[in-house]
């Protein structure tokens, strides 16, 4: 490939990735607005905000569900930030 | 504050340390290795005591990453403060040394003294009123008449005074006299009397305890400092050591540190770490070259005859030979004397 080429090609897949991480945002605030409602659902209930068990569920499902290239362990840990954000927006919510 | 997990911690153990954090409203960020799970814990994490969690199975380290002092901390001032006592700044530019004797015994000996290292160039006028003697039958001060001594003398040589405060109910009296509270080693962690010394205005010195670290040391200024008296000079004195050739073993390495960890002028008392006066001059031009904002130095104008502390003190003369030798080194450093 030529040197421009490839510069060219560079960055269409940066201009990809972008849109991915639009759709990524996205998905993710779409996420959290469960997680809120989850929230407000388990301050009335008075039910803990950690449930270890449905962190398990969610953890095992993704890392089942992932096809690649990434592995399951990687799905795993990228999961592991996405519940630590998610268990801190509903204890905001439960206890607004 | 980040808790390490054992290698091979099982989940139910991991699960344990997240419910109890998470229940008491911390955000606990979990990250697991292929063998080791490590949690970062964000919140007021200096309301926890991390001994509670090294004790839960499969917990394998608790390391806090912030400090536990606040205001003593650079975080909190990033500039250096400068402490005015009567027209002499601490912690500035200039390299500030207090001499006198150990104890007050009398006018001649506390005049004659002063006298001496005022025209050597010493700018504050130690001498002990109140003394914490090792022993109950030693000599005990002068008080009240040794605290109006100190005063003659430094307007007579025009010098900021300072002396020991052993208890809350001398301190309005030094105030009268006395333009620095020193807070002496043994007295670091008479947290009472701190709290007492943050609802005053006036400087305090604070000795480092003969045990103490320098976190220790640093908690003991936050608890001034808490009560709103911002004005505190810190002062390595020596500490317990295996080695018995010195009474102390100075910790000169004190010094650069607490200059990186906090805003608080540091000085530092060779007297008191050697006990002996040939090792004085010595320690003290390194305390100096160390980056020492100042020194404390026992100087008596008859030492064998001192009631208190006679071995480590300097002769006028010695005195006077240091402070020419600091005029050589306190320049390389970047300061003036």
């Amino acid at each position: 490939m030529e040197r421009i080429d490839a510069e060219a090609e560079l960055t269409r897949l940066r201009d990809a990735i972008d849109r991915v991480d639009d759709v990524l945002v996205k998905l993710l605030n779409q996420r959290a607005k469960y997680a809120i409602e989850i929230g407000e659902i388990k301050g009335h209930l008075a039910l803990p905000i950690y449930a270890p068990e449905r962190e398990k569920e969610v953890l095992a499902h993704v890392e089942t569900t992932s096809q690649g290239p990434l592995a399951g362990g990687a799905v795993r840990r990228l999961f592991e930030r996405i519940i630590d954000e998610s268990r801190r927006v509903e204890r905001e919510s439960a206890t607004r | 504050m980040v808790i390490v997990m054992e290698k091979h911690a099982t989940d139910d153990a991991i699960e344990r340390v997240v419910a109890v954090l998470s229940s008491r409203g911390f955000d606990v960020h979990r990250s697991t290795g292929s063998e080791q799970t490590v949690l970062g814990i964000v919140g007021r994490v200096d309301t926890i005591d991390t001994r509670e969690f090294e004790l839960y199975d499969g917990v394998q380290e608790v390391v806090r990453v912030s400090e536990p002092f606040k205001l003593t901390s650079r975080t909190w001032r990033r500039e250096k403060t400068i402490v005015k006592a009567r027209g002499v700044d601490i912690g500035g530019e200039q390299v500030v040394v207090m001499a006198g004797p150990c104890t007050i015994e009398s006018e001649t000996q506390l005049f004659e003294t002063a006298k001496r290292v005022a025209r050597s160039g010493a700018r504050v006028l130690r001498g002990g009123a109140y003394k914490p003697r090792t022993s109950p039958y030693a000599f005990q001060g002068m008080g009240v008449e040794g605290l109006k001594l100190l005063r003659a003398a430094g307007d007579e040589f025009d010098m900021a005074t300072i002396s020991e405060v052993m208890e809350i109910s001398q301190i309005e009296k030094m105030l009268e006299y006395v333009d620095i509270l020193q807070v002496g080693a043994r007295n670091m962690q008479n947290f009472n009397l701190l709290a007492a010394l943050g609802q005053i205005r006036k400087p305090i010195l604070l000795k480092r305890g003969m045990a103490a670290t320098i976190q220790e040391w640093l908690l003991a200024a936050e608890y001034i400092m808490a009560g709103g008296n911002y004005e505190i000079i810190l002062c390595e004195r020596g500490i317990r050591t295996f080695e018995t050739y010195t009474r102390n073993t100075l910790d000169i390495s004190a010094i650069p540190v607490v200059e990186k960890l906090s805003h608080l002028p540091i000085i530092a008392d060779p007297s008191h770490a050697v006990g002996r006066r040939d090792k004085v001059m010595p320690l003290a031009r390194a305390i100096v070259a160390a980056g020492g904002d100042g020194l404390l130095i026992e100087v008596h104008h008859e030492p064998e005859k001192a009631v208190c502390d006679g071995p480590q003190s300097l002769y006028p003369d010695q005195f006077a030979r240091l402070m020419d030798e600091l005029k050589i080194i306190v320049p390389a450093v970047g300061r003036r004397i």
